[in-house]
């Protein structure tokens, strides 16, 4: 982090040495660490609230439990419900049984799934990964491609690239992320043939070890490159679709945001001062752009996480999509609450990533 | 990939370079597709079958079993006393028992061990795990515990097993070669939490591996993404398992289609009708009625309805249901179910003894029940498929049809879990369900008579019908093939003139193979046995 106003001309004598902190009201603090403290308490009992949310949620559906997961027959027999209700901790009233669920929480118990009869933690540390290096892949591609774009369209505004840009964008927009996944998946996979089938590697091959869960990095980290080249092949295509709606939201925003600042007075300032193209453009005009940018990015993490459920299904990816489809339809409590609150906290980190992010690009964000 | 810092200058060269990449980013994906994959310690040459299917799954569990995916998995890594060969389910067979008796009155059923049969970690099968087992499934009171109800197991000498019934127990050779009835290796699962009782642990770690002596052994399981089994290289039989692994994917209906086209994988299990008919000429389709009785009824008790539990009523909405146009909508393959008992088992109606749609009739049975323009509430599973065909479009049909016989049928769909909470209670006016056999004996059909499983959820109370509770009384008792198949015949008729239920179809069960696959027979209660899948 510069202690240099970047937004601003240049004024610290090279003779003053850098100070630790602002002298702020009190001054006790880096406003940044403030900042950041106050970010973590606030997310940290928002995950709280996640916790009770999805817990009542949870035990308002209806639909009775026993019944989705006992047999038809075994249900006809009081002497096994009740045994059943009490294995799973049903037959405690509702407030004693969140506590014993926050308490699990804590600890990292998040029960056991009455579908899988695993840990939902053990089940969510596979399913987690997959969604992640799926969601992480997609991100990626986004941010970098939907920023490049923008920035060209920008640059080129009015002319046939910033149009076709545009186009681009908005079909990306408009066009649902599931029927996308079809699409691709007939064309590429199916009448192109250039691109792997469902799942996360070729069914021949055995996962590599599990470092991360993420199978690229792992693969990579054993050294098994052939599984590596499988586990990346069949990534890119659904990655590739679930990016393509964030794509199109990056390039409109970074397009406006750049146009925007290029319009003020300090980046005409510069130019006059005769400072590189390269320059203003990297120092000035994308760290200005990108906090609208980082924004939707953050927000764009969220609608392509509910993305990923239905392209998962398409793509038979083994994520948290499908635990969590599959969980909900067979009324599994503890694995339906164990999802809501990994995908809550997802939310919250992203939320904080985000938060954290503009303080470190604008000053002005950490000091209100 | 990166940006790297550009002159402004050159801005014009950025698109095309940006372009580029995104196409190498999508070109490297093809890296994947090697025709042969073949790695993560796989031999070279060793052969790998990939099965698609919607997952209905919970367990490897032998004793918890009750769904067909678990069963397909079931079938592959144990073995249970008797089987069916092929896809004939009228006869049982030996399997590790080598023969088997059934005593006169129909109580005893005594069966002799085969020897020389080894689990898959090569100790041998032996009477006490045939014993464990079945108790243990029997005591445990898991979903198919049922199956064994009141049959006491016992070892009479180390190569004798009997099974005694309190009554006459007929299904009971039809019952043994459930998959759920599987031996395990006692001295293994004991280990492990085995306990043949409520008590028992030992799921967890049969979900990890299986302790059977079937063709194949678990290598991995997720109950929510894929299954893979890989061969018993100890196997005791003569037919040696083909194939060195066998992947079984969830994998959507639509998505099936193209992986078994583009021979991503071998064999899809979940295609509709419709699916199929677009399906390329080089694959292999194998077209069979299913053993799912898709059925409506209406329900008897008069608190939950006036209307429905009205005696005419039910006759209304049999004589106007338009069944030609329903098996139009489930596709090829798919027929009429003239009773509840499917067609492949005995004792099933004639296939062309199923009802025609008289409307007229219908409407004359209305006027007779006294009700005019009755509206009723049909409640159905909303996201259930039944071999690829949805309730949805059915109930919608069934709508239309009973709107021209003057009743107004409002549709009320819900998920399965929570529709099913309405349909076990019995609090459905109107339900649209199926049935698959738990066995495939007619004797798992006197369910639907009243006071059993069945013939509750339609309200329909033990007392309602006194004739055909003794007609289904006296079939469960009665011994011997062809009087067997006379008793169920009856009590089918019986319950076709008055009863609450109105049998519609049975989908077609669609399977596409590979060109390379061979041996492939559908199976009602296992669906396919992965064992008996060969290669040209």
């Amino acid at each position: 982090m510069s202690s240099k106003d970047p937004s601003g001309p240049v004024k610290d004598s090279p003779a003053a040495p850098p100070k630790p902190g602002r002298p702020g009201r009190g001054g006790r603090r880096h406003p940044l660490a403030r900042f950041l403290f106050r970010r973590v308490v606030t997310a940290l009992l928002l995950a709280l609230g996640i916790t009770l949310v999805t817990f009542v949620l949870t035990n308002l559906v209806p639909g009775d439990p026993v019944a989705a997961n006992l047999g038809q027959r075994a249900l006809g027999d009081p002497a096994i419900v009740a045994q059943w209700r009490a294995e799973h901790g049903l037959d405690k009233p509702l407030p004693q049984q969140y506590l014993l669920h926050l308490q699990g929480v804590l600890q990292g118990d998040f029960g056991m799934s009455q579908q899988s009869h695993r840990p939902v933690a053990d089940d969510l540390a596979e399913a987690v990964p997959a969604t992640l290096e799926l969601a992480g892949t997609a991100i990626l591609i986004s941010v970098v491609l939907g920023v490049a774009f923008g920035v060209v369209a920008a640059l080129r505004r009015d002319r046939l690239s910033d149009h076709v840009l545009r186009v681009v964008s908005l079909v990306g927009i408009s066009v649902p992320t599931f029927w996308l996944a079809l699409i691709a998946f007939y064309v590429f996979f199916y009448r192109l043939q250039i691109t792997p089938g469902s799942g996360r590697i070729d069914p021949g091959m055995s996962p590599p070890p599990t470092v991360t869960g993420l199978y690229t990095v792992d693969a990579a980290l054993a050294g098994q490159w052939d599984v590596f080249s499988s586990a990346l092949g069949h990534l890119l295509t659904p990655a590739l679709v679930l990016a393509l709606y964030t794509i199109g939201l990056l390039t409109r925003f970074t397009r406006s945001a750049v146009l925007e600042v290029l319009g003020q007075d300090y980046v005409r300032a510069a130019r006059a001062k005769g400072l590189p193209p390269r320059v203003i453009l990297f120092r000035y005009v994308l760290r200005s752009a990108l906090v609208p940018v980082i924004t939707v990015a953050g927000l764009a993490f969220g609608s392509l996480l509910s993305g990923t459920v239905l392209v998962e299904a398409i793509f038979a990816w083994p994520g948290v999509g499908q635990y969590a489809y599959k969980s909900a339809t067979s009324l599994d409590l503890p694995a339906v609450m164990g999802v809501g609150l990994v995908v809550g906290c997802v939310y919250l980190v992203i939320n904080l990533i985000v938060d954290v992010l503009y303080g470190i690009i604008d000053p002005r964000v950490r000091m209100s | 990939m990166t940006i790297r810092s550009r002159r402004p200058g050159a801005n014009a060269a950025l698109l095309p370079v940006l372009l580029t990449g995104a196409l190498a980013l999508a070109a490297c994906s093809s890296g994947g597709s090697s025709p042969a994959p073949q790695s993560g310690g796989a031999p070279a040459g060793a052969k790998t079958l990939v099965i698609d299917t919607s997952f209905d799954l919970k367990t490897a569990d032998p004793g918890r079993t009750y769904e067909p995916t678990g069963l397909i998995i079931g079938k592959a890594t144990y073995e249970t006393l008797l089987t069916f060969e092929g896809s004939n389910v009228t006869k049982p067979v030996p399997a590790l028992a080598e023969s088997f008796e059934l005593s006169k009155d129909g109580k005893t059923l005594t069966l002799k061990l085969r020897q020389g049969v080894t689990f898959a970690d090569g100790s041998p099968v032996t009477a006490d795990d045939v014993v464990f087992s079945l108790n243990r499934v029997r005591d445990m009171k898991g979903t198919p515990s049922f199956l064994l109800d009141g049959v006491q197991v016992e070892k009479t000498d180390d190569t004798t097993i009997t099974l005694t019934s309190e009554k006459a127990n007929p299904a009971l050779p039809y019952i043994l070669p459930n998959p759920a009835l599987g031996i395990l290796n006692s001295k293994v699962a004991k280990e492990n939490g085995a306990t043949a009782d409520t008590g028992d642990k030992a799921e967890q770690y049969l979900n990890s591996t299986s302790a059977g002596s079937g063709p194949y052994t678990i290598e991995s399981f997720n109950v929510s993404s894929q299954v893979v089994l890989k061969a018993n290289a100890k196997y005791w039989g003569q037919q040696k398992p083909v194939y060195d692994k066998v992947v079984i994917r969830n994998v959507e209906a639509a998505t099936q289609k193209l992986n078994v086209s583009r021979g991503d994988s071998q064999v899809a299990l979940n295609l509709s009708g419709d699916q199929v008919s677009g399906i390329p000429g080089t694959l292999q389709v194998k077209k069979t009625p299913s053993a799912n009785v898709i059925f409506l009824f209406a329900n008897q008790d008069p608190s939950i309805s006036k209307v429905t539990s009205n005696p005419k009523f039910a006759e209304a909405v049999r004589k106007g249901i338009d069944y030609a146009g329903l098996l139009e909508l489930a596709g090829d393959g798919s027929v009429q179910a003239p009773g509840v008992i499917p067609s492949m088992l005995l004792g099933a109606l004639p296939p062309d003894s199923g009802i025609t749609r008289d409307l007229e009739g219908a409407k004359a049975a209305l006027r007779e029940s006294g009700v005019t323009n009755p509206t009723v509430k049909l409640e159905y599973p909303s996201e259930l498929t039944v071999n690829g065909l949805s309730f949805q479009p059915l109930a919608e049909r069934i709508q239309a049809n009973l709107k021209e016989v003057g009743i107004t049928v409002e549709l009320a769909p819900a998920p399965v879990a929570t529709a099913l909470d309405n349909y076990r209670n019995g609090k459905e006016e109107m339900g649209l369900w199926y049935w698959g056999p738990d066995y495939p004996d007619p004797s798992d059909y006197l369910a639907f008579l009243p006071g059993k499983l069945v013939g509750l959820r339609a309200g329909w109370k033990a007392g309602s019908d006194r004739a055909l509770e003794a007609a289904g009384d006296k079939a469960a008792l009665t011994l011997g093939d062809e009087a067997r198949r006379q008793a169920y015949v009856d009590i089918q008729n019986k319950l076709n003139a008055s009863g609450p239920f109105v049998t519609l179809i049975q989908p077609s069960q669609n399977i596409v193979t590979a060109p390379s696959v061979t041996g492939l027979e559908f199976h009602p209660v296992w669906t396919v046995d992965v064992a008996d899948l060969g290669v040209k």
